[in-house]
């Protein structure tokens, strides 16, 4: 075996990685935060500039900070991501479990529900959804929290079933403990885990989602900074050689997509058994 | 763990390619059609030669993809006369709108309105066939009429009773109440034949106009071939292929030298593209917003007025406050003219709309009418503070950044905006109580009477009501005279007491007028270009048939 760096171990290492990971996008979000309102901003006087330094992002044909408006929309995907992909979670985990325990009817219902939901495409409903809401931020987040809780649920499912028939759960019954405790106590701890990669999972697909819709016109509106926006706005440009406008939003997009991922994955190494110790 | 993060990277690759391709995907048919261009035969290969010697009577031009008709071209589902005005091409028209806009003579010979405008007879020219060699007649002009009062979706066509064709060349118009502009109306009118008249007749429209429909591949292109049988001046172009295609597309497609003219807006004026040149023609083509000039209130569950902009004085301050040349540079890059009304350099303009850019007064209008600036540096007065929303359609990237440039010369008066962008299905209703960007501009003075007369006791557009105003356009339109009417136009604007002007009501403040830029290939000579209305489309090729290749 390779001598590791630092003279960590994986264990070790994988948290730091987790850690780096929140890090770097907490930031991303509080900067986005703070020059909201900058990058809401229009200045003709310093319209279609390249990258410089005063300017690392370049303007756009408004001249708007690119680099303020990217991390704004950044920030605003993430918070969308955050909510988002928090309720649909929650929904998931509901129905999984009301699904694996309720009974055999309820069970059928739930999981044609799901199936029903997994049968329309994904886009198409998320449109419909935003489109009926208003667009809007309100819209996108309830349009992506409506349409992706559908496979966590299935695996909260799967996993409540198998549970069920574990033989410590089964034990716990003939002594007598109740339902509810049961639940709590020896499910619960089982789930969470599963859970929480599941959500964080779930974000890089919610903000990826937010941007699509965006982009397409059903979301936030153009003058907001989302990323969508942006991305699209950026098109028009491409013709003309004003590269910047797409590139470095795009790759930051790409970036932010990776670190929640990254962090999603390292979580999963460090709450499941299997590998947990390597 | 590597191997995972280039997986994942990909991933997110692949995700923004997913992204872009859907943008991307409303292109794919542009691309295509060099190709399908050059299957065509031997008549089209001549334009890949770039300036041949051999004299071309073919051109392709490019248009936007909102241009393509999209029931056909059938003048009773908007061809020619919908929200966007152009000549017909495939059908003649009675009249035609000269380069002054003035009223000229097309099928027409001769017009008459009796004394109490109640009746209009013309008569039209003798020996006009269609292209299937049917003859037109005044049957024909009147079937044409009264099937445009009953279907139209796109027109006004109430104040006409109805069209009755007297005998071969003579029709008649019984009007339901005096409408002095109607030769502006029946300048837009394409007269079909009655016994080729359809339901599919848009697809397969036969006029007598300067040109036949020889192909139209949906979503992609139109091909029109010269009339040879035209009673007029045999058109010099024998074919004018029009496509249909996005911005960028038109741009790359030029740079490809794939077409001979091609649209083109403002924020590509400062590029170049090698063997093309960048034209540049006037329009009434204008942008401006609307300031709702009534207290808050409600109508039909809509809420209507606006408490800050009902006050005359800051509508004043905001039309004298707002530098329209900064605006122009900042946003257009100088392709345009400050606009001051709907009807920029018509005839029936008043000039007495244009004011002059003065900062001072406008504050000074603003303080004497007890707007005090506030510790954010937003005036007040009343509790009500000096702030609106400003709409803006949000797919029209030049009217955002109007509206942005607009928020930042109001900041320096102290009047806070706040720009959003809206769908059309929202924005009507929106507008009735908040300032909206707008684009109007037609080749008829009954743009001013949608905008600025009430109906049902207010505008339609945006609250606002005068009672002189809406007398003068009344008498405009009821005047035996259009020569006469146009003062009366004028009036309505201002009479030197009341109007809609500065020292008047000023409820709309008018910004630019777009200037219509096109790349056009080095050769290609455009015939002259009377203003342009509204719609960045057909208005090119009203005279396609005159231009010619060097």
């Amino acid at each position: 075996m390779k001598k590791s760096f630092l003279g960590w171990n994986g264990r070790k290492r994988t948290f730091v990685l987790f850690t780096l990971a929140l890090v770097l996008l907490g930031v991303v979000t509080l900067w986005g935060q703070l020059g909201a309102e900058k990058a809401l901003e229009t200045d003709f006087s310093r319209k279609d500039l390249a990258p410089c330094l005063a300017y690392p992002f370049g303007t756009d044909w408004m001249g708007r900070d690119m680099f303020l408006r990217t991390l704004t929309g950044l920030s605003m995907s993430i918070r969308i991501g955050l909510l988002a992909a928090g309720v649909s979670a929650l929904v998931a985990v509901v129905l999984g479990t009301a699904a694996a325990t309720l009974g055999r009817r309820v069970d059928s219902v739930i999981t044609w529900v799901i199936d029903l939901v997994m049968g329309i495409p994904h886009i198409l409903l998320l449109i419909l959804i935003s489109y009926a809401c208003g667009r809007g931020f309100r819209g996108v987040v309830t349009g992506v929290a409506l349409t992706h809780w559908t496979s966590l649920a299935r695996v909260m499912r799967g996993e409540v079933l198998q549970l069920k028939e574990a033989p410590y759960i089964q034990m716990a019954e003939k002594l007598g403990t109740k339902r509810l405790a049961i639940i709590r106590k020896h499910m619960l701890p089982h789930l969470f885990p599963q859970f929480l990669v599941g959500l964080i999972l779930m974000f890089p697909h919610a903000i990826l989602h937010e941007a699509s819709i965006t982009f397409l016109g059903f979301g936030l509106s153009p003058e907001q900074p989302a990323i969508g926006v942006i991305l699209s706005e950026s098109m028009k440009y491409l013709a003309m050689g004003k590269w910047w406008l797409a590139l470095f939003p795009g790759l930051l997009l790409v970036l932010t997509v990776v670190l929640f991922d990254v962090a999603g994955e390292s979580l999963r190494r460090l709450l499941d058994p299997g590998s947990a110790h390597v | 763990m590597g191997k995972r993060g280039i997986g994942v990277l990909l991933a997110g690759l692949l995700a923004v390619a997913l992204l872009s391709g859907c943008g991307g995907k409303q292109e794919a048919p542009a691309e295509e059609k060099p190709g399908v261009r050059q299957d065509e035969g031997p008549s089209d290969g001549q334009n890949e030669v770039q300036g041949g010697e051999e004299s071309k009577d073919s051109v392709i031009v490019a248009m936007g993809v909102t241009s393509e008709p999209e029931a056909g071209f059938d003048p009773a589902y908007g061809w020619g006369a919908g929200e966007h005005v152009h000549e017909p091409l495939i059908q003649s028209t009675l009249t035609v709108t000269t380069a002054d806009l003035q009223i000229g003579y097309d099928l027409a010979t001769d017009m008459e309105v009796s004394e109490d405008g109640m009746t209009w007879t013309v008569t039209i020219r003798d020996g006009v066939r269609f292209t299937d060699q049917e003859p037109l007649t005044a049957e024909d002009v009147a079937f044409t009429y009264n099937t445009v009062k009953e279907i139209s979706s796109v027109n006004d066509f109430t104040m006409l009773d109805r069209a009755e064709a007297v005998d071969e060349c003579t029709v008649v118009f019984h009007m339901t109440k005096p409408y002095s502009i109607w030769p502006y109306t029946m300048a837009i009118v394409g007269i079909v034949p009655e016994h080729a008249y359809g339901p599919d007749y848009g697809q397969n429209p036969i006029g007598s106009g300067r040109y036949m429909l020889k192909q139209w591949d949906k979503g992609q292109q139109v091909i029109l071939e010269a009339n040879p049988d035209y009673y007029g001046e045999a058109p010099k172009m024998q074919q004018v292929t029009i496509l249909f295609m996005e911005e960028d597309a038109a741009f790359a497609a030029a740079k490809a030298g794939q077409v001979d003219l091609a649209y083109t807006a403002a924020s590509y004026g400062d590029q170049t593209v090698e063997g093309y040149d960048l034209l540049s023609f006037e329009t009434v083509d204008n942008r401006g917003f609307n300031l709702p000039a009534m207290e808050p209130g409600e109508r039909d569950g809509v809420a209507v007025g606006n408490a800050f902009t009902s006050q005359v004085e800051v509508r004043r301050a905001i039309n004298i406050g707002l530098d329209r040349q900064e605006m122009l540079e900042n946003v257009l890059n100088g392709h345009g003219t400050p606009a001051y009304s709907v009807c920029d350099k018509m005839p029936w303009y008043n000039p007495d709309s244009q004011v002059e850019y003065d900062r001072e007064k406008a504050i000074e209008i603003l303080e004497e009418a007890g707007w005090k600036a506030g510790a954010d540096g937003i005036r007040e007065k009343d509790g009500v503070r000096a702030a609106f929303t400003l709409l803006y359609p949000a797919s029209d990237s030049v009217r955002q950044a109007l509206a942005a440039d607009t928020g930042n010369q109001l900041r320096e008066l102290g009047i806070e905006v706040t720009i959003e962008g809206v769908g059309w299905d929202t924005a009507y209703t929106r507008a009735q109580s908040e300032p909206l960007m707008w684009g109007w501009g037609a080749h008829t003075p009954m743009e001013l009477y949608n905008i600025y007369h009430t109906l049902d006791g207010s505008a339609e557009y945006s609250p606002y009501a005068n009672p002189w105003v809406d007398r003068y356009m009344d008498e405009a339109l009821a005047a035996s005279d259009l020569e006469k009417s146009y003062e009366l136009w004028q009036k309505a604007q201002w009479d030197g007491t009341t109007g809609i002007t500065q020292e008047g009501d000023i409820p709309w403040i008018w910004l630019v007028n777009i200037d219509h830029l096109y790349w056009s290939r080095q050769g290609l000579k455009v015939a002259e270009q009377k203003l342009h209305p509204h719609g960045h489309g057909w208005s090119i090729v009203n005279n396609v048939d005159q231009w010619s290749w060097e």
